[in-house]
């Protein structure tokens, strides 16, 4: 306990929080006080009880080798973006491109932090805080004071390309902390491509504000490197009969986890967020969490929640999701959806899908499996000639196909799909 | 046509539902009190009222040790306060612990020497306390076949246990069917080896307490390769105002053994709530197979939420044995809020747990219930069929936890959940955890919630059915996999028991 | 006895007329059938007189034996002696077929304040009825139309009108599904039933039917109206030649 009271201490002291002008500097200010007050989680608290925390909390970030990708393309190469790099969490002016483009207002977080006022104010830190009850969520409060850097973004129309976050990761002992702000106006459409492993341990925030009749997709793909960790938030806002769409790709990595909390505000809004994980523990430990917690507080909504792992050699699967239906959120349509594969007998899974209903008229399902590959899928291909590794390979993709058919992009599914076989490729022989 | 007729007393059971709406008012039936002559124990609980408590069962000094154990363990937990009830703070120190009938200070040799009182209560509550071969109050049993219809009841009157009906014919088997407290006398080894086996001492915050408090309740043990040669049941009546019931069970099913066990629960309709704690343990030996069904139809409360019994209960089944077998079925009604979790721990080698719920708040109720299935031992199985039916401004949630230990090879779990609302204000929930730690097991989990189907009931009121017979009809037909998990004579009650629980909550 | 007088209908929900106006007449004792196009409003016809939610009614009204149809209840409605073969049969899982007819008769007859039927009485009752329609003590055994075929679902629907005894009875494209004997059967159990007492309205879009069950008069639905009524000789020209022509000749 002590410890941890040290590290917090450690962790939120004003002189630490980054330098900033008066709204950023009131809003980290007040994040460093909410988390004094809530503290930093521990194993014993109902959300933490299957992911250790201590290697995200400790004082200084575990390092991890950088991996080198021997010449492979970049994901996301071939698609026509805006790219923003940052490397160990510093952005890199170089490489990115230069922060405009058509339908939306781009800038970093630490510009917009230094200014004195600024729109982003009403954002930062907000939809975080909201995302606070009926489950705290520490790591998020960290990140609000503590966050260096990022992306403040405002889509006024469509825009003509993705906004694609590069996240290189060159320094072994890199603890990088970035938060990102979006609002979409009324009718805006926005792509956000995100992709690399940002640090050796990342800590990342995005908070997205969706107005009436606006659509978000965002595509993830969280890093190859082993060793790396990963504390993710994203809380978003969702109004009348705007659309939320959220996929997000992990293959590797230590320690990964992905917090979505979405509230559904207004009505006809519809909110998918979908995972797909491949975890071998031989190369390294892999834990893998997914926590997601689906509000609906409007009329007639649509939310879906699919999340699949395959796992093995001790690869460590967590899904920790929620649909809450509001008293007035009537006609709700929920599904919740986790599933994993164990592809030997040291994986593990764990999971908790939880509904929770004030509204009569609803219809809201989960389905939650586990188990093995199926043999007798395994031995018809068998039995046609195809030899067992490819034949579990097809399955797998086959296993993994209903969260990526969540991507909205064929492109980019595709891409993802891709990256998907090649990691099992590189396995097979 | 073959096999209309069979039919007849099947589908006769429903009639009777949709009757009970009709003919009953829609009050709790099993409202009233006995005036009888009560002695208790100074209110609050401390060692004293333990030793007091142990000393009126005349308890061997071992026994009175072990209670003074779990207190002092109790008196260092907290009160859990993980579940999605809602109730104000129970002052521990303004309950009684026990509260015996004057008339039963000297326990009675016989039933015939039971205060007629005693009897007429049960008598009214139909369940004689007389060796009989049919379960009172069942219409058309006097059709069914004599043979397996006798039911030997224990019959618990607020803090002890009035009589033990077939006692005699249950022992020319070998089967020991009587009190927990006369089980402590006369069969102590027993109770020392299995006591506390199951559910440890400090188990829970409210097992601790019970383990400090009990005052009585049932013992079951069949000896080895024993077919009970009748149901048995524990029929619980609460009386006595602002007093707690504790009540503990311990049923040993040895090797190759079967036994069905039922249990039901009511109590006077009371403005203040009332507190109930019970614990049971069941172990079961190689190839033995253990049901236990409950109808628990404590009062609920009024319709503005004031009273009602708050349950908090722990039932814990060990499957020690390769192939043995356990089956939970639940049918809760009542209480104002329900705390309860029957659990199965999957020990032996290809043992199976089974847990059957409905679980119906109406008004002001709350139920928190649900399962946990611990496979351990491999080739396990389990299966959750649970229904939650929220009405009126009522709180349901299915709670439970499926476990998949590493050495669990090759188990089976297979998890379904179904919510049905009625009505806007009320909510249902369902919290599940599922922990898999070896890939060879399999586990399936289904929920989902939604409310009455509304062209269902088109057609049932297009056939002529009112709004309300349509919803009990609909209601029975989402529960059918439970209610038919249950023993005859329990089907038709918890049917009806479906219907009346749900008495206004449409329209 | 039933009465339809420039019914007008929309949907609750959206701004959709769907009924624009219906007369319609069915005296005792007769047989009418419509025919109409897909969509034209036939189905919305039987569910608005039965009862069913999600439909407004902006003008005109209903009676059946004089008494106002629209104003009731759908269990009113069926005590009163109205009584819907569903074009989609609805199915209850976990409610026994015969639980739910019992449930059923026993309602009706309550409501209409006679004596309930014995399950003995009850019983020889369904059988003999069963026997007719050959359903087997399984479907019985079976819950409400779960798992049946579609043409189990729609002799189902015919034996609960043979129990319930209706007096006006409509039948929703009770024929589609059904195979060349089941029809037979069914429009055996629907003959067996045609007294004078009661009356039918049959929607069907096939002249098949009504081999069987021959109709006094033939109504021609199109866009939410009766645009044409004829003997059974219209069923034929619809039979051969489609609906083209008659709109047409509407439309002229
Ligand atoms: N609840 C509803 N929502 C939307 N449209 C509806 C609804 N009910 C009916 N309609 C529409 O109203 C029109 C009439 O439908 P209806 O079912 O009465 O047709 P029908 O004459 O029975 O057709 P069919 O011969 O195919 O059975 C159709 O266009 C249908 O789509
Ligand atoms: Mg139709």
């Amino acid at each position: 306990m002590s410890t941890a009271v040290k590290t917090q201490a450690a962790l939120i002291s004003a002189d630490a929080r980054p330098a900033s002008g008066a709204w950023a500097a009131d809003a980290r200010a007040d994040a460093a006080n909410r988390l004094a007050a809530m503290g930093l989680p521990t194993r014993r608290d109902e959300y933490w009880k299957w992911t250790r925390p201590d290697s995200l909390i400790s004082a200084s970030a575990d390092s991890a080798v950088v991996l080198d990708y021997e010449g492979e393309e970049p994901l996301f190469n071939d698609v026509d973006r805006l790219k923003v790099v940052f490397v160990d969490g510093v952005f890199d002016a170089d490489e990115s491109d230069a922060l405009e483009g058509e339908g939306l207002e781009i800038e970093r977080l630490a510009d917009a932090a230094a200014k004195d006022i600024h729109w982003a104010k009403d954002l930062y830190g907000v939809l975080e805080a909201r995302g606070q009850s009926p489950v705290v969520r520490p790591l998020a409060v960290h990140n609000t004071a503590m966050a260096t850097d990022g992306v403040v973004i405002r889509v006024t129309g469509a825009v003509s390309r993705p906004v694609s976050l590069i996240y290189r990761h060159e320094d072994a002992g890199s603890d990088a902390i970035l938060h990102s702000v979006i609002r979409l106006e009324e009718g805006a459409k926005l792509t956000l491509l995100e992709n690399g492993p940002a640090a050796a341990r990342f800590s990342n925030v995005l908070e997205v504000d969706i107005a009436k009749g606006a659509e978000f997709h965002h595509v993830r793909a969280q890093g190859r490197d082993h060793e790396r960790q990963a504390i993710t938030h994203m809380f978003s806002q969702v109004d009348e009969e705007a659309v939320f769409k959220s996929f997000t790709m992990t293959v590797n990595g230590k320690l990964t986890r992905n917090e979505c909390v979405i509230d559904i505000v207004g009505d006809n809004a519809v909110a998918h967020v979908a995972g797909a994980v491949l975890g071998d523990g031989a190369a390294g430990e892999f834990h893998h969490d997914d926590t997601v917690f689906v509000t609906h507080d409007a009329v007639a909504c649509e939310s879906r929640q699919v999340f699949k792992k395959v796992l093995k050699n001790g690869a460590k699967g967590v899904f920790q999701g929620k649909i809450l239906v509001k008293p007035d959120a009537q006609k709700t349509d929920g599904y919740q959806k986790s599933q994993s594969l164990l592809l030997d007998d040291d994986a593990s899974f764990q999971a908790k899908p939880e509904l929770e209903i004030y509204a009569d008229d609803v219809a809201c399902s989960h389905g939650s499996t586990s188990g093995a590959i199926d043999e007798e899928a395994l031995f018809y291909l068998r039995s046609r000639g195809v030899p067992t590794p490819i034949a579990t390979d097809l399955l797998v993709l086959a296993f993994l196909a209903d969260a990526i058919e969540e991507i909205e992009d064929e492109d980019i599914a595709a891409e993802v799909t891709e990256r998907l076989d090649a990691w099992l490729a590189r396995r097979r022989d | 046509m073959a096999g209309l007729d069979e039919l007849n007393v099947k589908e006769g059971v429903e009639e009777e539902t949709v009757e009970a709406v009709k003919s009953l008012a829609g009050t709790y039936k099993y409202g009233w009190e006995t005036e009888i002559e009560m002695e208790y124990a100074p209110k609050g609980v401390n060692p004293d009222i333990v030793r007091l408590i142990s000393e009126k069962n005349d308890e061997p000094e071992w026994m009175t040790e072990w209670r003074l154990e779990a207190f002092a363990r109790w008196e260092k937990l907290d009160e859990p306060s993980w579940a999605l009830l809602n109730y104000p703070e129970i002052d521990f120190q303004d309950q009684y612990y026990y509260a015996r009938p004057k008339s039963m200070e000297e326990k009675p040799k016989s039933l015939d020497e039971v205060d007629p009182k005693l009897l007429a209560t049960y008598e009214k509550l139909g369940i004689p306390l007389k060796e009989q071969m049919i379960l009172a109050g069942v219409e058309g049993a006097e059709d069914m076949p004599a043979e397996g219809r006798k039911v030997a009841v224990d019959a618990v009157f607020d803090s002890v246990s009035v009589g033990t009906t077939f006692q005699a014919e249950l022992k020319k088997a070998g089967v020991i069917f009587c009190s927990i407290s006369e089980a402590i006398k006369e069969h102590p080894e027993l109770v020392k080896k299995y006591l506390g086996s199951v559910v440890p001492v400090s188990d829970n915050y409210y097992a601790t307490l019970n383990s400090a408090v009990f005052s009585d309740g049932s013992f079951v043990y069949i000896p080895p390769n024993t077919r009970c040669p009748m149901e048995l049941s524990t029929y619980f009546r609460i009386n006595a105002e602002n007093t707690g019931q504790f009540e503990r069970t311990l049923i040993i099913a040895d090797k190759g053994s079967y036994v069905s066990y039922l249990e039901g629960c009511t109590a006077p309709q009371r403005d203040t709530a009332q507190l109930h704690a019970a614990v049971v343990e069941i172990i079961i030996e190689e190839d033995a197979e253990v049901k236990y069904s409950t109808v628990q139809n404590w009062f609920p409360g009024d319709e503005e939420g004031k009273g009602g019994i708050y349950n908090f209960v722990t039932k814990r089944a060990d499957c020690r044995g390769d192939r043995s077998k356990v089956m939970w079925t639940q049918v809760e009604t009542g209480s104002a809020v329900t705390w309860k979790y029957p659990s199965c721990i999957l020990r032996g080698a290809e043992s199976q747990g089974e847990f059957y719920s409905i679980a119906i708040t109406n008004n002001y109720q709350q139920a928190d219930t649900g399962t946990k299935m611990v496979h351990l031992g491999r080739d396990t199985k389990s299966r959750i069929v649970s229904k939650g039916i929220s009405a009126g401004k009522a709180q349901n949630t299915y709670r439970g936890l499926v476990s998949m230990h590493p050495k669990a090879k090759n188990s089976r779990n297979y998890t379904q959940c179904d919510s049905l609302l009625i009505g806007d204000k009320c909510g249902a929930h369902t919290v599940p955890y599922i922990e898999v730690k070896n890939n060879s097991s399999r586990v399936e989990h289904e929920a989902t919630t939604s409310k009455v189907d509304e062209e269902q009931m088109f057609y049932c009121r297009q056939r002529g059915m009112d709004e309300e017979e349509a919803v009990a009809l609909i209601v029975n037909g989402f529960a059918k996999e439970v209610l038919q998990a249950l023993p005859m004579e329990f089907a038709m009650e918890a049917q009806q028991l479906v219907a009346i629980s749900l008495e206004g909550s449409v329209g | 006895m039933l009465k339809i007088n420039n019914l007008h209908v929309k949907l609750e929900e959206e701004d959709k007329q769907i009924l624009k106006g219906v007369d319609l007449e069915v005296p005792a004792g007769k047989v009418h059938a419509i025919m109409g196009p897909n969509g034209s409003g036939k189905s919305t016809l039987s569910y608005v007189l039965s009862g069913r939610d999600g439909y407004e009614v902006t003008a005109g009204d209903a009676t059946l034996d004089g008494e106002e149809l629209l104003d009731m209840e759908p269990e009113e409605r069926a005590a009163a002696g109205l009584f819907l073969a569903f074009q989609y049969p609805v199915e209850i899982p976990g409610v026994g077929n015969m639980t739910f007819l019992r449930t059923a008769v026993n309602a009706q007859r309550k409501a209409r304040g006679e004596e309930e039927m014995s399950a003995a009485d009850f019983l020889k009752f369904i059988r003999a009825k069963a026997k007719d329609l050959k359903i087997d003590a399984d479907m019985l055994k079976r819950p409400v139309n779960v798992g049946f075929s579609g043409g189990e679902k729609k002799r189902n629907e015919i034996l609960q009108m043979a129990m319930l005894e209706p007096k006006m009875c409509i039948l929703d494209e009770t024929d589609s599904g059904l195979d060349v004997d089941a029809m037979k059967l069914v429009s055996e159990g629907v003959n067996a039933l045609r007294d004078e007492g009661r009356a039918f309205l049959v929607i069907t879009h096939y002249q098949r039917l009504l081999d069987h069950i021959k109709p006094d008069v033939v109504h021609i639905m199109a866009a939410g109206r009766i645009v044409k009524s004829g003997g059974p000789e219209l069923a034929l020209e619809v039979e051969n030649n489609g609906y083209a022509d008659i709109l047409a000749e509407i439309d002229a």
